[in-house]
Order: structure tokens, then sequence, then C-alpha cells
């Protein structure tokens, strides 16, 4: 599956703002947020924020591509 | 600083147990004599450390002398749901003394101590001292109240869920007398309260930042430090009432 990001700020209330909407084809499938300064080692990492028919929500991924999988 | 090796304290779980019972009565001293002197041995966990494990089929109930222990279960996709945290003066497994085997495992977060009372001494004291049967039946009562409140907050916010937990821990540790003025020992990882609250690391850490920023909290260490317990009880949506906290008279 490859998916298409379209850049967002997410209002989460926190420092993490810098987001993707991920599309499949043409369904909006899920938000990543990118994690900011305040998450230490874990900084620059993606967050599955939301996700719709995935069932592990709340997944880290070190980058985009390797959210593709 | 604390640390997580060791809740400091000095007062031992059958003091607690003492202070359970003169909360709804006065000791005999045959009572007191009971509660100062349980049988059972010392045991010593490490952090992380199970207890007693799911399936199990204990022939002890575990009285908390030390340190901190959790209820859990993990489900088919691995994910780990704490249950409850226990301090010292809890007896988390005292089900196992009529319920045969372990629905759920119960683990050592820190560096812990317990004393393991064999189930026949156990059965021995309630049935020769109705009223230590009373407290322990009382204390399981108010555990029941416990999880009907956590199913109560699994609905709320991130927000208000963490604010609720620092809120509830922080009274749990000032009845057995572990807090100093507004501190108390936390030795939770982030992963473990968003392992019993149902929320990510992110999330646990976003909201700990939110209470922070609103200068309700500052956690440093493993030390927690309520700046503002009303603001915190207001955010936390906290009713101290299902803790059915007696002052000592």
């Amino acid at each position: 599956m490859t998916l298409e990001f379209r850049p967002i700020r997410v209002a989460t209330g926190s420092d993490d703002q810098e987001g993707v909407l991920a599309f499949a084809n043409d369904d909006f499938v899920a938000v990543l947020v990118r994690l900011s300064e305040l998450h230490d080692n874990m900084a620059g990492s993606w967050f599955l924020e939301a996700a719709f028919g995935i069932r592990d929500a709340n997944r880290i991924f070190p980058d985009l591509e390797a959210a593709q999988d | 600083m604390n640390t997580r090796k060791q809740l400091e304290n000095d007062t031992l779980g059958s003091d607690v147990l003492l202070r359970r019972l003169e909360a709804i009565a006065k000791p005999s001293s045959a009572e007191r004599s009971v509660l100062s002197s349980l049988p059972g041995s010392v045991k010593h966990y490490r952090a992380h450390d199970d207890i007693v494990r799911i399936g199990d089929r204990p022939s002890v109930v575990c009285l908390m002398l030390d340190g901190m222990s959790a209820r859990y279960k993990v489900s088919a996709d691995g994910k780990r749901q704490i249950m409850s945290f226990h301090i010292q003066g809890d007896i988390p497994d005292l089900q196992s003394l009529f319920i045969d085997v372990m629905d759920h495992s119960l683990a050592a977060l820190v560096d812990s101590t317990v004393l393991a009372i064999p189930h026949d001494k156990m059965l021995n004291i309630v049935d020769l001292h109705p009223r230590i049967a009373h407290v322990l039946w009382r204390e399981t009562l108010i555990d029941a109240a416990l999880f009907r409140e956590w199913i109560v907050m699994r609905d709320r916010p991130a927000y208000v869920r963490v604010a609720h937990l620092l809120c509830e821990q922080f009274l749990r540790m000032q009845a057995v007398g572990l807090t100093r003025d507004h501190t108390c020992p936390l030795p939770l990882t982030q992963a473990q309260i968003g392992d019993a609250l149902g929320l990510s690391n992110v999330h646990v850490n976003r909201t700990l930042q939110e209470l922070r920023a609103e200068e309700l909290i500052i956690l440093e260490g493993w030390t927690l430090t309520i700046l503002d317990f009303e603001g915190l009880k207001k955010a936390g949506e906290f009713d101290p009432l299902y803790l059915h906290m007696k002052k000592r008279g």
C-alpha cells in the first residue's frame, strides 16, 4: 500500500503540531504527528495519532517511510 | 532524592492494618498483639518481578511491607493493562484466600518487600478475630470502589484521567504516612501510567507537561509535588468519596 501524505498542523494541545494526513488511494486513513522536543529520545519520530480501519493506533515510527509498512 | 529502588518509609504494613482497624473500632490487646506479630516470611522482589502470576494457585497472601506493586493482565495483542497500584498495608492477592486460582498477575514496580502469610494462618486469624476479618472485608470493598471509579474514568479525556490518578495516588500514600507536606514518592514510569489509564506514552507525556505548565504539579525523579491540590482535583474531576478514608479518631 502506498500512502500519500499531506502536511497539516494538528491541534494536540501540546508542542506536537507538525502533522500529516495519510491517504491510501483517495481514502483518508490516518493522522500522524511528528513528536517535538517534549518527548526527549522519541523526538522526531512520527506518532500515529489517529487511524481508521487500523487496529493498533498510537504506534510510533522512526520516519514516514516506516509508516508505509 | 527518592529513587525507584525503594520507597522510603518507617511504617510497617502491619501498622497500617492496625490503623485500619482503629478506623472502625478500638482494637483489643489481643488484636493488637496479632497484628503486630503476623506470621509469615519476609520476601524481597526486584522491580518488574512477578509476585504472583495468572494461573497460580497460591498458598500465601502477600501483605505489602514496602515498595509498590500493580495488578495486571496482558491482552492477546500483548498490551498490558494495569488494574491497580498497591503500597504498604495492602494485601493485593487477598482473594487467593478464597479463590483458588489467580485470574490476573501481580508485579513489583520497584524493589518491594512483602510478608507472605500462609493461608491457613490467615484463616486462623480471621476465624479467631472477627473484627480483623471485618477490616479485610472492608478493604476488599474499597478495592472494588476503586475499580468502579477507574471504570467511570475510562471515558474521560487523558488530561482528566492523569490528574485523577495523581490525586488518588497522593491521598493513598498520605493515608499510610508516605507523604511529606505536598510531596510523595511516585515511582511510576510514563509507560506504567499509560498501562493503567489506557493511554499511550505520548499522551501521558503531553498531559504531564500540561499539568506542569499549569503549575499544578512538579514531577521530578520519582517524586510528585502537588503545587495546587484544589486545582489538580478540579482538573481530575476528583472526589475522594470512593476512597472511604476515615480520619483516625
